[in-house]
């Protein structure tokens, strides 16, 4: 019951309210309505049929007296006006039957009267009555009635039903006309909370429609309606101004971008400028090399035909000073080479194919043996080392790194020279490593520039361009180079040729990155 | 006492004397007499009867111990000519004979019911007469009698009279 008024509106459930103290009211009233009735009824029909038993008795004692049925019969014939009395009969003194009367029904009578008394049975009540005149008992009367209390009953339970309906309607309308002081008070509140729900509307105000506790309600509504109009307003200042910091913010951050991408497009325009410049200062050093080529080697040339073709009329103080005179253009034409060399691998194409690494390596030494064959150097090359790589270029800077093993162990009891690769992070590391001089890890940033040498020319013969020729090849193949040396105890080159990311690598080791 | 309704077969005659008795006795209580008629408070109520020993006899047995307003019931058997004062009720029985008539007159003008039992006798001054009827006792009134005599005859009486006769 309760839940199912849960679910009804206001309205409804005040006018289920109404409807069912009305109904319970009614029905308790008509209960006790109709249970007083039914017990007057009774009282009165007792009291009724025994008056009209002594009326009976009092009429027929006569007829008792004088032994007269007929007048008997005709005195309980006048019972036909009283259809409620469905039998009568009269019994003489001694217990025989004297005078009878059937209303509707024809019926057996009792064989002997009883003593007096009523009782009722099923539907019917039966009285006995003794009839007395002068003290002496003449007969008794007998009468059976309608006793008609279920039909009562019926009746007014159909009473009721009619009588309930028309209440509940009556009750009904009233309810639906009055209920609306009640609820309209409440229904102006709920639906300006609805609407404040739904349009965030807080400057509405809900009605006070009445002075009860639903004024008080609409008041207090109000009062929380204010607080939080209040409080929004505070919050939208607040986000206003946050809003305004936030707009700033965006703008400085614009602004940077901006700068930023003007600072990128000024670096690219720088770059592209220096690369422009750098090839142009390329170029300009190989055809200063290569036409520098020509007079040199005409210099070597014509002083080496003096020495040959005139031993005799050259002085000896004149030949030594032209064999230094050769030797010198000899080392201006190998810078001359090398410097074309860096130029070469620099400019040109990069043609990357399936190079083996460790056949490069032998031809390189192989090369390098043909001309010092006296020298016993210890050389170690790993088998199988491959690269996806310009073999050319390769070749150029496996030339330079051995080569520079070769030269700089040439010093050492038990020279040796290892070419080898081993893995960092699944790429291939390629190392040459030697046990000669080695170098000062602090002047390690020095090793990669062009004409920087760490040994004089007197020790160790080089142009200085060999590293930057091979760090230049590496960087073209998105590889880097860097070396780990002590002096006197060897030095190890490490290169690779691909890229790996790697920004920055420790800072002990030196090395050079694209 | 006993109800009248049964009628004894055996001797016809004798239950016809006893139920007259016996009605003659009621009758008391439904005649209203003046009150001038008793000579003191404790005056008996008389009942003459003439001509009929053997009711008398019957009478007499039946008010025996029993009172009629209050007061003791005799029984007195009269002879012709006798006055009826200080007597309330007269039965004159069917051997009278012609003297009916006679008696009657006697008794015309007082307070005494007349009761008979012979036929035509309502003409001749009675009160009430018996008759036989579908082999029952019942019997005639005649309300002028009564009133000049002073005798109220209650309604109910007259409700079971087989007849009553209003004016002379």
């Amino acid at each position: 019951m309760r839940r199912l008024l849960a679910t009804l509106s206001v309205r409804q459930k005040l006018l289920a309210v109404v409807l069912l103290t009305t109904l319970t009211a009614l029905l308790v009233a008509i209960a006790v309505m109709v249970g007083f009735d039914l017990r007057n009824y009774r009282q009165s029909l007792i009291s009724d049929m025994t008056t009209q038993a002594d009326l009976l008795g009092r009429t027929t004692a006569p007829a008792l007296t004088f032994d007269d049925p007929r007048v008997a019969q005709e005195n309980l014939e006048l019972l036909h006006y009283r259809p409620q009395i469905r039998a009568a009969a009269i019994y003489s003194a001694r217990g025989k039957i004297f005078a009878s009367y059937s209303g509707r029904d024809g019926r057996e009578f009792p064989k002997l009267p009883e003593a007096d008394g009523t009782r009722i049975e099923g539907n019917e009540l039966v009285l006995f009555k003794r009839i007395v005149d002068s003290r002496e008992i003449l007969g008794t009367v007998y009468l059976r009635a309608d006793y008609e209390l279920y039909d009562r009953l019926v009746g007014y339970l159909g009473i009721a039903a009619i009588v309930a309906a028309i209440a509940m309607l009556v009750a009904y309308v009233l309810s639906r006309q009055l209920q609306h002081i009640v609820t309209s008070p409440l229904l102006a509140i709920a639906d300006v909370a609805r609407e404040v729900t739904e349009k965030r509307a807080f400057s509405l105000r809900a009605p006070k429609l009445s002075k009860d506790e639903i004024g008080m309600l609409a008041e207090s509504f109000n009062t929380m309606l204010a607080e939080i109009e209040r409080a929004t307003r505070d919050l939208q200042a607040s986000n206003e101004v946050l809003g305004r910091e936030i707009a700033e913010h965006n703008r400085a951050e614009q602004e940077i971008l901006r700068l930023n991408a003007e600072l990128e497009q000024r670096v690219k325009e720088r770059t592209a400028q220096l690369e422009f410049t750098n090839g142009e200062l390329e170029a300009f050093c190989y055809s200063v090399s290569h036409d520098l080529r020509a007079p040199l080697r005409a210099i070597d040339g014509f002083s080496q035909a003096l020495l040959e073709d005139f031993p005799k009329d050259v002085p000896e103080e004149a030949q030594r000073y032209l064999s230094r005179i050769r030797s010198s253009t000899q080392r201006m034409g190998q810078l001359i080479e090398d410097l074309l060399n860096l130029s070469r691998v620099s400019r040109g194409g990069l043609e990357r194919r399936d190079a083996d690494i460790s056949e490069l390596a032998r031809q390189v030494v192989t090369e390098l043996q043909g001309r010092e064959p006296q020298r016993k150097v210890d050389i170690s090359i790993w088998d199988g080392m491959r690269a996806n790589a310009d073999s050319r270029l390769l070749r150029a800077a496996l030339e330079n790194l051995i080569g520079n093993a070769w030269k700089f162990s040439s010093k050492t009891d038990q020279p040796r020279i290892e070419i080898g690769s081993l893995s960092d992070d699944g790429r291939a590391v390629f190392y040459v490593r030697d046990n000669g001089a080695g170098f000062d890890m602090a002047y390690a940033n020095k090793l990669f520039g062009a004409f920087q040498r760490l040994h004089s020319g007197n020790e160790y013969q080089g142009t200085g361009i060999g590293l930057a020729t091979v760090q230049r090849i590496v960087q073209r193949h998105g590889g880097r180079i860097w070396a780990d040396a002590k002096p006197g105890k060897g030095a190890a080159f490490y290169f690779t040729l691909e890229s790996d990311g790697v920004e920055r690598a420790s800072p002990d080791m030196a090395e050079a990155q694209a | 006492m006993a109800p009248i309704s049964a009628l004894a077969q055996v001797d016809r005659t004798a239950a016809e004397t006893q139920i007259k008795a016996a009605f003659l006795y009621k009758f008391s209580g439904f005649v209203e007499w003046p009150p001038k008629v008793f000579a003191r408070p404790d005056s008996p109520f008389t009942i003459g009867v003439i001509g009929a020993d053997e009711l008398a006899a019957e009478l007499e047995q039946i008010v025996k111990g029993r009172t009629v307003l209050e007061r003791a019931v005799v029984v007195r058997r009269m002879r012709r000519g006798e006055s009826v004062a200080g007597i309330q009720m007269l039965f004159i029985g069917q051997a009278e004979g012609a003297r009916l008539a006679e008696i009657l007159a006697n008794a015309k003008g007082q307070s005494v019911l007349t009761v008979t039992e012979s036929e035509d006798a309502l003409s001749h001054g009675s009160m009430i007469n018996f008759v036989f009827v579908d082999d029952k006792v019942r019997f005639d009134v005649a309300l002028p009698q009564a009133e000049r005599g002073a005798l109220k005859i209650s309604a109910r009486l007259l409700a079971v009279a087989r007849k009553v006769v209003t004016s002379s």
